[in-house]
């Protein structure tokens, strides 16, 4: 099955503290952040720390990505960042403020480089671009096409939003770009990312928004508190009557194929592929998930 | 999870609680008063600056930190326990080195030890039941120490003086040249601060110069160790009249219980003025803490008084000497201060 | 390498360790640690691996340990010999990791 992407945790590089326990509440991945949670004093030893952290086993056994957010090329850190968590063995890197299909490139001569210097097989670094102003929305499409290490590509509200010259509200502020973001992942066929939902003591406006998100047709969303990772991991589980339908559907798949018929129907409803596919895909999830508790 | 959840919420922060035009200092100084109230702590005058941790608007706990000393560290009794000592702990180590300070030195109530130990401080001398005066190495006054113990010297009688000499005058080579004469060794501390008059670089070599004379003679400059700002803040201060005992035996400990030893120090010479209470407070308290069987388990260090001499009526002081420079009796100065000092001062009169 | 000024790393917060170096002639290692009975030797092992690692000739380490991982004790240690000796310039990854 395709590596679920529901939930990627925002852990700052900076605090041993959550670094060596953020595993424990398993989200489907971790983001290590190297840049906006660490101050300019402590980029040096973040580094050394997420460095060292990428190191655990139990990211690989528990079926963790590992994700840390380099600081931006252009800056002083940038590219000690990669240099550290490439050789780390980071599963992938996210790019703070891609702004064009040129920033990944860049990004990727970097990552192959030193891929090459540290004996790392090329291309095993994956790579996540996270869009953070007008111009990366407009070209998301460009952006999310730039390089088979792509695996996603995620939106980013704050600075976005100060790009457009408007503020958080209730959703509508992000309509166009989450819109936008989306259909250029799913022209790339890579996964794609909302935004992180700041109030973390606002368990219903999470919800809210996350299942908007969900409906739109992401993948997964970033988060800053793990308590909200049960919460998000809920809204994308199957439905028990979901889940019972998807099983209906794969069984009469399954007999028809036995019976060598050529169209097969549920209930007097024609089923064909992408039916089949999309059920065969809510079995899976159910395994990791459960059914969705209607609380 | 404690590290998600259980402090936040808290916010740190730096106050200049002297910062008068501001209300908000107003505001925080009040509450951090009120707090170290419930800690049965005062606020220390030399403290201007205070390591903050706030919850809404309430101060729930604060350090202060005067220089490189920490001290007027309290936490409000329903945040003890747990985490915060230790953040807002880190947060002041930090805040120090960010104003360049590494070696940092701490002041708590003797109960509260394990606490500090806990956050990288090492006593250094404990007054029973008043306060305890730690440092942030382990090995801080050890390696002094070490250092000291390549300048010992041999003898049975082994003298030793702590001066400011500010500036040096013929009272403290009468001293100085007492002393010698009685010792086998004489080692002379100069005080490293610059809080006096004249700065310590010139301090020291006036004394050089007017000891150079004397050939059984060390002249070192002082530490941190030996009345400086950490170990004796009050004596810095203008006024001198209230000198707090509780300092005063955290000086003389740490001479009595590392310094002396190091150096193998038998004798303490000091001077006396008949007429000055002040004196005579400190010389009693000296008598005290490097002579009772029950302070200290080190070996007493006699204390020697010499009384001071006196030019007509006057006993020869610095302050005396200071207060003539100010009104520009040159002619008397020149009397009180060896022909070294003098040729200094007179380069600098203008 | 040696320490040639006075550096710290890491925090005193719970699951992390304040590395404190300066110079000093030859090497030291000062370790306080919240779980020194249960775990000493492990965290003296670990300290001195990575200043081995790093040729650390000479300076004075502290550590006080609030019951961290090995992976933080040994990037904690790594910062602050960074720090506390100016290479952090000419850093050598492959060294590091």
């Amino acid at each position: 099955m395709k590596k679920l992407r529901r939930s990627m945790l925002f852990i700052p590089g900076a605090n041993a503290a959550m670094l060596s326990t953020s595993f424990v509440y398993k989200p489907d991945s971790i983001m290590f952040d190297l840049e906006d949670a660490v101050s300019i004093k402590e980029k040096d030893s973040a580094r050394l720390l997420v460095a060292q952290t990428l190191q655990l086993p139990i990211y690989k056994e528990s079926g963790i990505e590992t994700v840390v957010r380099i600081n931006a090329l252009n800056t002083p850190y940038g590219l000690d960042d990669l240099e550290a968590v490439v050789r780390a063995g980071v599963d992938v890197v996210r790019l703070p403020m891609t702004n064009s299909a040129e920033d990944i490139h860049e990004l990727e001569a970097h990552v192959e480089r030193i891929e090459k210097a540290c004996g790392r097989p090329v291309g095993s670094t994956r790579l996540m671009a996270a869009i953070e102003s007008a111009l990366g929305v407009v070209n998301a499409v460009s952006i999310a096409q730039s390089s088979p290490r792509l695996i996603g590509i995620a939106l980013a509200a704050f600075d976005y939003l100060v790009d457009m010259q408007t503020e958080r509200g209730d959703g509508t502020e992000l309509f166009y770009a989450r819109c936008a973001v989306l259909h250029a992942a799913r022209v790339a066929k890579i996964d794609a990312f909302d935004v992180v939902y700041g109030n973390v003591n606002d368990d219903e406006g999470f919800i809210k928004e996350a299942t908007f998100a969900k409906k739109l047709g992401f993948n997964g969303k970033s988060l800053i508190n793990p308590r909200q990772i049960d919460l998000l991991h809920n809204i994308y589980a199957p439905t028990a009557k979901e889940l019972d339908y998807a099983k209906k559907v794969v069984a009469a798949a399954e007999e028809g194929e036995k019976a060598g018929l050529g169209v097969i129907s549920l209930n007097g409803k024609m089923i064909d592929a992408p039916i089949i596919t999309r059920a065969q895909s809510i079995i899976e999830l159910a395994k990791y998930s459960g059914v969705r508790r209607e609380d | 999870m404690s590290d998600f959840a259980e402090l936040s919420g808290i916010d740190y922060l730096v106050v200049n609680i002297n910062a008068v035009n501001s209300d908000n200092a107003l505001h925080d100084r009040e509450q951090i008063v009120q707090l170290l109230k419930l800690s049965d702590l005062n606020l220390d005058p030399n403290v201007t600056y205070f390591i903050v941790a706030k919850k809404g608007d309430s101060v729930i706990g604060c350090a202060g930190l005067d220089h490189n000393i920490i001290k007027c560290v309290a936490i409000h009794p329903d945040y003890q326990g747990n985490q915060l000592n230790l953040i807002l702990m880190d947060k002041t180590i930090k805040y120090a080195q960010d104003r360049g300070y590494f070696h940092l030195f701490l002041y708590t109530k003797p109960e509260n030890e394990p606490i500090f130990r806990g956050c990288g401080f090492y006593p250094i001398v404990t007054i029973k039941g008043v306060v305890v005066l730690m440092e942030n190495s382990p090995v801080g006054i050890k390696q002094y120490c070490k250092q000291l113990t390549l300048q010992r010297k041999s003898g049975s009688k082994i003298g030793a003086i702590v001066m400011n000499a500010n500036p040096f005058t013929k009272g403290h080579q009468y001293l100085v040249d007492y002393a010698a004469k009685q010792c086998d060794w004489l080692h002379l501390f100069v005080v490293n601060e610059d809080a006096s008059r004249f700065s310590f670089a010139d301090r020291f070599k006036l004394v050089k110069e007017g000891t150079a004379g004397v050939a059984n003679i060390t002249v070192h400059p002082s530490s941190e160790y030996i009345i400086s700002k950490a170990t004796f803040p009050t004596y810095f201060l203008k006024e001198r009249a209230k000198i707090d005992q509780a300092y005063m035996g955290v000086d003389l400990l740490i001479f009595r219980n590392y310094i002396a030893p190091a150096l193998q120090i038998t004798h303490r010479f000091v001077g006396t003025e008949p007429y000055s209470e002040v004196t005579h407070a400190y010389n009693e308290a000296m008598r005290y803490w490097l002579q009772d069987a029950g302070v200290s388990s080190a070996p007493a260090v006699r204390l020697v008084e010499i009384e001071r001499i006196k030019e007509g009526d006057n006993i020869i002081s610095a302050s005396l000497v200071r207060n003539l420079l100010d009104a520009k009796q040159y002619d008397r100065v020149k009397t009180l201060v060896p022909s070294t000092t003098w040729n200094y001062l007179a380069k600098h009169l203008n | 390498m040696k320490i040639v000024q006075e550096a710290t790393a890491g925090t005193l917060e719970s699951s992390d360790l304040l590395v404190k170096v300066q110079p000093n002639q030859g090497l030291e290692v000062v370790i306080n640690s919240d779980v020194n009975k249960q775990f000493g030797d492990q965290i003296r092992k670990v300290v001195d691996n990575t200043l081995q690692t790093l040729n650390v000739t000479d300076g004075l380490v502290i550590i006080d340990d609030k019951g961290a991982l090995d992976c933080a004790i040994k990037a904690r240690v790594e910062c602050a010999v960074l720090r506390g000796s100016d290479e952090m310039k000419t850093l050598d990854w492959s060294k590091l990791l």
